[in-house]
């Protein structure tokens, strides 16, 4: 069953400015989709419709066969969570837990449940630790996570991230991209993200949807986006950097390169293929993929 | 700004921050009642002191307890000085300011005087007990004394957003002055007034994006709250001993050495 089903959906802003035309875009269940796009292409927009918090001019929103407008406020936000960008527009409450307890209460659950919820979904971002400390007292990582878990706590159906990797350092982001990817893989949880951080998603995604304008100008698996370089540079994206390394020595250098590779393993890989084996030194520290 | 809001000693281990909140807040309650309803400066002076000695006792930074209470006791130089040349009749001595000639009057300074140690004992009770209770767990207290629980949610909000407005207007701030924003009086003030509506404005945007993300967690105009553990029987000894005393000593500061 699709998870979410988007058709024919329109959204004008009340000073005129169209932020989505006539988008089509579904998710099945167990996905992990990204909605890839500049400033301004309609990303955040449309997570907002999404969750409920806009509402389509015209065109239909399904979540998980249900038309969003017939569900109540309980129902819909046990289907789809939204993590916001900033950390600071969510976390609201003195503490951790109280913070992460909000959504459990919300829905009258036993005090026991909420309990255990807290500690599932801390345990689940890494953040147990943090239980009683105040959210002014965290990093912004730990913000994140925080975040993340507050919204795990009400165990949507579908997660949907907006620009999660926003203002993290590298080890930051690589930890909230592998807790994603858990969270996809192991617990089965559909993951939309969106973003216009184009390194990482290769690794991750399933499905990339590129939005220009309020349009989708693309959508597919990531080798399918990537190859078409034209489609990237119209939607003010770029290639991942190994990608672009790669592409300039086959253009330039005339390095007989397979395809495109998305990753560092891929180009690794490629690379080893070329390289004569008597100028590969064994017993070198191994790089990671 | 820091040291003015920074709460990080609340979560030291000490005597102080173990003892629960609900009570830490009953006997600040009988401790200020006693403390601005004294007509002699005995108690409130003494108060004062003990409040002052528990924080040194804790080792809290002197630099911060001086920062905390540089306002009051700026008001309450004023308090003094205001009372002293307006109330009263007996005369102290003259002041001759600018062709106009004040008279410090005994009842003034005397009154004036009360009212300081007044507001300097209610203070440090208050300082004490903000040293020692992180914020949240004061509403928590004010939650199990069943106050309003808008009124709680809406601490609980000012509270959290304080640190958030701190930080924006600090980078506010500092953009403004890399850009000269201070350099003379009159750009000082228009810089001033724009980080003020800047401020005004962040926290409208702000105050809109907290209620989206409320509401995506099922937020329908309450907060909801856990449920508080009663009171011990521990808790409720050290209540009743500590009200007991500072009833005692009201009465003997009060009246046992009147007249």
């Amino acid at each position: 069953m699709r998870a979410v089903d988007v058709q024919g959906t329109f959204f004008t802003y009340d000073d005129g400015t169209e932020a989505l035309a006539g988008i089509d875009f579904h998710v099945e269940e167990g996905e992990f989709v990204a909605i890839l796009g500049s400033n301004g292409s309609g990303k955040t927009t449309l997570i907002q419709l999404l969750v409920g918090l806009l509402k389509a001019k015209s065109g239909q929103i399904v979540l998980s066969g249900r038309e969003i407008g017939s569900l109540t406020a309980e129902e819909l936000y046990q289907r789809v969570g939204l993590v916001f960008q900033n950390p600071n527009d969510q976390l609201f409450a003195a503490t951790v837990e109280e913070d992460v307890a909000f959504g459990p209460r919300n829905l009258n659950l036993p005090e026991a449940e909420v309990q255990m919820r807290i500690t599932e979904v801390l345990t689940a971002v890494a953040a147990l630790p943090l239980r009683g400390r105040a959210i002014h007292h965290l990093s912004f990582g730990e913000q994140k996570r925080v975040s993340l878990a507050g919204v795990l706590a009400m165990r949507p159906a579908v997660l949907i991230l907006d620009e999660p990797t926003a203002g993290l350092d590298p080890a930051g982001e690589a930890q909230m991209m592998q807790l994603l990817k858990k969270l996809n893989r192991e617990e089965r949880m559909t993951v939309i993200l969106a973003t216009h951080s184009v390194d990482m998603l290769p690794l991750f995604a399933n499905r990339i949807y590129v939005l220009d304008h309020g349009r989708v100008l693309q959508q597919g698996p990531s080798e399918e986006i990537f190859c078409h370089q034209e489609m990237i540079v119209r939607a003010k994206l770029r290639l991942p950097y190994v990608s672009r390394l790669m592409y300039e020595m086959k253009r330039h250098d005339g390095v007989p390169i397979d395809g495109l590779p998305l990753t560092i393993g891929e180009a690794r890989a490629q690379l080893l293929e070329l390289i004569p084996k008597e100028m590969i030194l064994p017993g070198i520290e191994e790089i990671g993929p | 700004m820091f040291d003015l809001f920074s709460d990080i000693f609340t979560y030291r281990e000490n005597v102080m921050t173990r003892i629960d909140p609900r009570v830490k807040l009953l006997i600040a309650l009988a401790a200020l009642v006693s403390v601005v309803t004294s007509v002699r400066p005995v108690l409130p002076l003494g108060v004062f002191v003990l409040c002052l000695g528990t924080i040194a006792a804790l080792r809290i930074p002197v630099k911060l307890v001086a920062i905390r209470l540089a306002a009051p006791f700026s008001t309450v130089a004023i308090l003094v000085v205001l009372q002293t040349f307006v109330t009263g009749t007996t005369p102290l001595f003259t002041l001759t300011l600018g062709g106009w000639t004040l008279a410090a009057k005994a009842e003034g300074l005397r009154q004036g005087l009360l009212l300081g140690v007044r507001v300097l004992g209610a203070l440090s009770i208050v300082l004490l007990l903000g040293i020692t209770t992180p914020a949240h767990r004061i509403f928590q207290a004010l939650r199990g004394f069943r106050i309003s629980k808008e009124w709680v949610e809406i601490a609980i909000l000012m509270y959290r957003y304080i640190f958030v407005l701190m930080d924006r207007v600090g980078d506010l701030a500092a953009a403004q002055r890399l850009r000269l924003g201070y350099t003379a009086p009159r750009r000082a003030l228009t810089s001033l007034s724009a980080l003020a509506g800047a401020t005004v404005v962040h926290s409208f945007e702000q105050a809109g994006r907290t209620h989206d993300a409320m509401r995506l967690r099922g937020y329908r105009g309450t907060m909801p709250f856990g449920p508080l553990p009663a009171l011990g029987r521990r808790e409720r000894g050290l209540v009743a001993l500590s009200v007991i005393l500072i009833a005692a000593a009201y009465g003997f500061f009060e009246w046992g050495t009147r007249g």
